[in-house]
C-alpha cells in the first residue's frame, strides 16, 4: 500500500472539512430570526446533498481534466472535462488497485464545492424559495465553481515547481494555497450579485432582526474552525512541515482577527459582542486561507488584525449602499478573501514585496481576484435573474413576514406555543 | 520525518483546540439565559488573547532550554529563548523537521493546551465577571503562571524512555503527569479559587442559586470536550503507538466510570440521577485520568474514574459549606479531580505505585508536585486579580448583575424568541 500516511491524513481533513457545512448551518442559522432558521439551514443542507451527487457525477471531471488523455474535451486549463473522470471512473480504477490517494483527493475536493456554494446562501436569508436556491445551486457548481476550481487546483507539481495546470494558478503564477479566490472571493462576489437579484428583505434596516441563537452561532463558529484545520493543512496533501505551518497559521489568523473585531466594537459602540468575536474568527480564517502556506505566524497574526477591523467595517457597507447582504458573506468572505489573497503579494514569504521582491506577485494575486471575483459577479448574476424571471427566487412578501419556515418547509424550529418554554432565565 | 507521526500530532491538536468552544457551551448552558454570552466569551475571548501570546512569546517561555546561547533565565524554572519569540526556529524547521514530526505540529498542539488552561479559570467567575478585566487577567496570567509551569511539567528530554533533562517537576522531582493533570487542572482549579475569593459570592448566593438554563447545550459541550480529549490525552504521547492506544483506553474508561460514580452518589443523596450530574461525572473522569492516562491499566483508570466521579460529586457541596461560590465548580471539578489523578498514579501507577510494591517514593513526588503548582498558581492569581480588582474592578456593579450581565456587558442578549413568535 503505497503513502498510507497521506492518504489517512487527506481521509480525516476531508471528514473534517465536510463537518464543516453543517457548522455553516448553524453558524447561519443562529443569525437568522427563529422563523427563518430551517430555511437557513436547509439551504446548507441542500447544498451538501445537491453538489457531492454532481460533484461525482461530472464535477470532478470539470475541474480535474487535464488534456494528454484522449477523453479530453475541452481548452486545457479553461474549460473542459475529461470523460474518463466522469463518476470518478479513473480514481476508483487506482482505488481497486490499491491507491486510495486519487479518489480520496477527489473527495476532499468535492467538500470544498459543497461549502463554497453553502456559503453563498447567507445572502438571501429570510426570503429564498428552497427549489429556487437548489437550482441555482446545481447551475452555479457547473458554470461557475467547477471551472474556477480547474483554474486555481488543478496543477502538477515537479520538484516543487508547476509545469502544468489551470491558467490562473500555471500561466499568472497566483499563489492561493487554500481557496482564497475559488471558495472565498467566488463567494462572496456571487452573494452580491444574488442580493441584488433577489432584493431587500421587506423592512431592511440596521438591527432589524437581532441573532436569535447566540449560542448557536458559536457552535457554527467553533465546528467551522476546528474544520478549518483539514481544509487549510489538508491542502498541503501531506502532513508535513507546510502543513504544520498552514495549521498554525490557522490557529494566529482568525485569533488576530477575533482581538481586533471585538476592539473595533469595543471603540466604535462601547462593547465588544459575541456575534462580532465570531465573525472575527471567520474573517481571520477566510483570510489565512489562500495565505497559510505563504506566511509566518507573526505575519499571520498581522494579517488577522487588519482582516478584523477591515471586515468589522466593511459589514456596514451593505446599509450605505443598500443591498441586502444578510448574514455579510460579501463582507466577510468576499473583503476578507481579497485583502488576504493580496496579502501574500506584500508579505509572503520568498515573494511579498514588504521583503523586497518587488510588486510583481502583488500584480498576479490582483489579477487572480479580479478574474474570479469578476465571473462569479457576472454568472451568478446571470444564474439568479434567469430563475427569477422563470420560476421566481423568492417567497411572497406575506410568507416572508410571517416566516419562510412553515411556508417553505411547514415546520417550526421551535414549539413556542408550551407555555414552559422560556429562555428569560 | 514521519507523515503518519506529524497527521497524528495535527489532528490531535485541532481535536484539543475543539474543547475550548466546548468548554464556552458546557458552561455556558450551566448559567442563566441573561449571562450565556458572557459565559461563552469568557473561554472565546481566552481563545483569542492566549493564542495570540504563545505564538508572540509563550512558546518561547514554556519549552526553553538551557544551552543555545539565545536562553536567558534559570534552567527548568523560569526562562526563554530569544530564538523562538515569534516562532521563528520553528518555522525554520518546518522547511526540513529534524525530528519525527515538525516542531511547528507540536507548537499547535500545545497551544491549545494553554488556551483551554485560561479558559477553565472562567468557570469559577461565572454571571458577574467584567469581560476586559479578565482579558487582563487571562494575559498576566498565562504569562506569570501557565508558561511557567507548563515548562516545569511538559519540557522534558527523554533519552531511551528516561527523563534526562527538563523541568524541575518532571525532571528534578519525577512528577509523572502525562497529560496536565498538575499543569492544566489543578494549575486551574487552584486559580479558579483564589478567583472566587477575590470577586466575591455572587448576589442571593445559595444552593440551587440558577439552574443550569440550557441543558442540551450543556450536553453537547460535554460531548465535545469528551471528544477533543482524546486528542489532548492521547496526543500527548506525540506518536500513535501502544501508549496513545492505552491513554485512549482510558479516556473512555476513567470518565465513564465517573459518570456511574457521580450519578450514583447523586441516586443516594437526592433520590434522582441528573444529567448535569453525568455530564459533571464526565468531566470529572477525563480530569482525572488526564495525568495518569498512560500509566494505569484500564482497571485501574475506571476504579480511578469511580473514584474521581463520587469524590468530585462531594467536594461541589464545600463551596456553600466554606462560603466561596466556585459558580461551575472548577475547584470541585478540576482541582480535586486533578490531585486525585495525580496521586493514583503513586498508587497504581504500572511499574511505580504502592500498590504494586514500589513503595511511597512515587506517592510522594506526585504529592509534592501537586502542592508546588497548587501553591503556585493560587497565590500568583489571588495577587493579580486583587491588583485588578484594587485598580479595575473585576466585577460589575451589583444592579448590573441582577439584570443580567450579557446586555450590560457585551450589548446582547443570547435568544431572541419573544420578539419573533417564530
Amino acid at each position: 500500500m503505497e503513502h498510507q500516511n497521506t492518504t489517512f491524513f487527506l481521509m480525516i481533513c476531508t471528514a473534517m472539512v465536510l463537518f464543516m457545512t453543517p457548522g455553516l448551518a448553524f453558524f447561519y442559522g443562529g443569525l437568522v430570526r427563529a422563523s427563518s432558521v430551517v430555511s437557513m439551514m436547509m439551504m446548507s443542507i441542500g447544498s451538501l446533498a445537491l453538489i457531492t451527487v454532481l460533484w461525482v457525477v461530472f464535477g470532478y471531471a470539470i475541474s480535474f481534466g487535464n488534456a494528454g488523455s484522449g477523453s479530453y474535451l475541452g481548452i486545457d486549463g479553461v474549460f473542459g472535462i475529461d470523460l474518463d473522470k466522469l463518476l470518478l471512473q479513473t480514481e476508483l480504477i487506482g482505488a481497486k488497485n490499491g491507491d486510495g490517494f486519487p479518489l480520496s483527493f477527489a473527495a476532499f475536493q468535492g467538500t470544498f464545492a459543497i461549502i463554497t456554494v453553502a456559503l453563498i446562501s447567507g445572502a438571501i436569508a429570510d426570503r429564498a424559495k428552497f427549489g429556487a436556491w437548489l437550482l441555482f445551486a446545481a447551475i452555479w457548481v457547473t458554470l461557475v465553481y467547477a471551472p474556477i476550481a480547474g483554474w486555481v487546483f488543478n496543477f502538477t507539481l515537479e520538484d516543487g515547481k508547476i509545469v502544468d495546470g489551470g491558467w490562473l494558478v500555471y500561466n499568472v503564477g497566483l499563489i492561493d494555497f487554500a481557496g482564497g479566490t475559488v471558495v472565498e472571493v467566488a463567494s462572496g462576489a456571487s452573494a452580491l450579485a444574488l442580493a441584488l437579484v433577489v432584493g431587500k428583505r421587506f423592512g431592511f434596516t440596521k438591527g432589524m432582526y437581532a441573532p436569535h441563537n447566540v449560542p448557536l452561532v458559536l457552535i457554527g463558529t467553533g465546528i467551522l474552525w476546528f474544520g478549518w484545520f483539514g481544509f487549510n493543512s489538508g491542502s498541503e496533501l501531506a502532513a508535513d512541515g507546510v502543513a504544520s505551518i498552514a495549521f498554525i497559521n490557522t490557529i494566529a489568523a482568525p485569533v488576530g482577527a477575533l482581538l481586533s473585531w471585538a476592539l473595533f466594537e469595543k471603540i466604535r459602540n462601547g462593547k465588544p459582542t459575541s456575534i462580532g468575536a465570531a465573525s472575527g474568527v471567520i474573517a481571520g480564517l477566510v483570510a489565512i486561507t489562500p495565505s497559510c502556506a505563504a506566511l509566518t505566524p507573526f505575519w499571520a497574526l498581522v494579517l488577522g488584525g487588519v482582516v478584523g477591523i477591515a471586515c468589522a467595517a466593511a459589514i456596514e457597507l451593505k446599509y450605505v449602499f443598500g443591498f441586502d447582504d444578510s448574514l455579510d458573506v460579501v463582507g466577510i468572505h468576499g473583503v476578507a478573501g481579497i485583502i488576504g489573497t493580496l496579502f501574500i503579494g506584500l508579505a509572503g514569504t520568498d515573494v511579498g514585496a514588504f521583503f523586497g521582491y518587488g510588486l510583481d506577485q502583488l500584480g498576479k494575486q490582483a489579477i487572480g481576484v479580479l478574474v474570479i471575483g469578476g465571473y462569479a459577479f457576472i454568472m451568478s448574476w446571470l444564474i439568479g435573474s434567469l430563475i427569477q424571471k422563470t420560476i421566481g427566487f423568492r417567497v411572497t412578501s406575506t410568507d416572508e413576514i410571517a416566516g419562510v419556515d412553515l411556508v417553505q418547509h411547514g415546520e417550526l424550529a421551535y414549539d413556542s406555543s408550551d407555555p414552559r418554554w422560556s429562555w428569560k432565565g | 520525518m514521519d507523515q503518519g507521526n506529524t497527521a497524528f500530532v495535527l489532528i490531535s491538536a485541532a481535536l484539543v483546540l475543539l474543547m475550548t468552544p466546548g468548554l464556552a457551551f458546557f458552561y455556558g448552558g450551566l448559567v442563566k439565559a441573561k449571562s450565556v454570552v458572557s459565559m461563552m466569551m469568557l473561554s472565546f475571548g481566552s481563545l483569542g488573547l492566549i493564542a495570540v501570546l504563545w505564538v508572540l512569546y509563550g512558546y518561547a517561555i514554556a519549552f526553553a532550554n538551557e544551552g543555545p546561547s539565545t536562553f536567558l533565565g534559570i534552567d527548568g524554572w523560569f526562562g526563554i529563548d530569544t530564538s523562538f519569540l515569534g516562532l521563528e526556529a520553528q518555522v525554520a524547521d518546518a522547511a526540513d523537521p529534524a525530528g519525527a514530526f515538525p516542531t511547528m505540529a507540536f507548537v499547535a498542539f500545545q497551544a491549545a493546551f494553554a488556551i483551554i488552561t485560561v479558559a477553565l479559570i472562567s468557570g469559577a467567575i461565572a454571571d458577574r465577571a467584567k469581560f476586559g478585566a479578565w482579558m487582563v487577567f487571562a494575559g498576566i496570567w498565562a504569562t506569570l503562571v501557565y508558561f511557567p509551569v507548563a515548562n516545569w511539567v511538559f519540557n522534558f528530554t527523554l533519552e531511551d524512555g528516561k527523563v534526562v533533562d527538563g523541568g524541575w517537576i518532571v525532571y528534578d522531582l519525577g512528577v509523572i503527569d502525562f497529560a496536565g493533570g498538575t499543569a492544566v487542572h489543578i494549575n486551574a482549579g487552584a486559580a479558579g479559587l483564589a478567583l472566587a475569593i477575590v470577586l466575591g459570592k455572587r448576589f442571593g448566593f445559595s444552593k440551587g442559586i440558577t439552574q443550569p438554563h440550557n441543558v442540551p447545550l450543556t450536553l453537547l459541550g460535554v460531548a465535545l470536550l469528551w471528544f477533543g480529549w482524546f486528542g489532548f490525552n492521547a496526543g500527548s504521547e506525540l506518536a500513535a503507538d501502544g501508549i496513545a492506544s492505552i491513554a485512549f483506553i482510558n479516556t473512555l474508561a476513567a470518565p465513564a466510570a465517573a459518570m456511574l460514580g457521580w450519578i450514583i452518589i447523586e441516586k443516594i443523596k437526592h433520590g434522582k440521577a441528573t444529567s448535569i450530574g453525568a455530564g459533571s461525572g464526565a468531566i470529572a473522569g477525563l480530569v482525572a485520568i488526564t495525568p495518569a492516562c498512560a500509566v494505569l491499566d484500564p482497571i485501574w483508570g475506571m476504579a480511578l474514574g469511580l473514584v474521581a466521579g463520587a469524590l468530585c460529586a462531594l467536594a461541589i457541596d464545600l463551596k456553600f459549606s466554606l462560603g466561596f461560590d466556585d459558580s461551575l465548580d472548577v475547584v470541585g471539578i478540576h482541582l480535586v479531580g486533578g490531585i486525585v489523578g495525580t496521586l493514583w498514579v503513586g498508587l497504581f501507577g504500572n511499574g511505580v505505585g504502592a500498590f504494586f510494591g514500589y513503595g511511597f517514593d512515587q506517592l510522594g513526588a506526585q504529592a509534592l508536585g501537586a502542592v508546588a503548582v497548587l501553591v503556585y498558581s493560587f497565590v500568583i492569581s489571588l495577587v493579580v486579580g486583587l491588583i485588578i480588582e484594587k485598580t479595575m474592578g473585576f466585577r460589575v456593579k451589583a444592579e448590573d448583575e441582577i439584570a443580567g450581565i450579557d446586555t450590560v456587558v457585551h450589548g446582547e442578549e443570547a435568544y431572541a424568541f419573544g420578539s419573533d413568535k417564530g
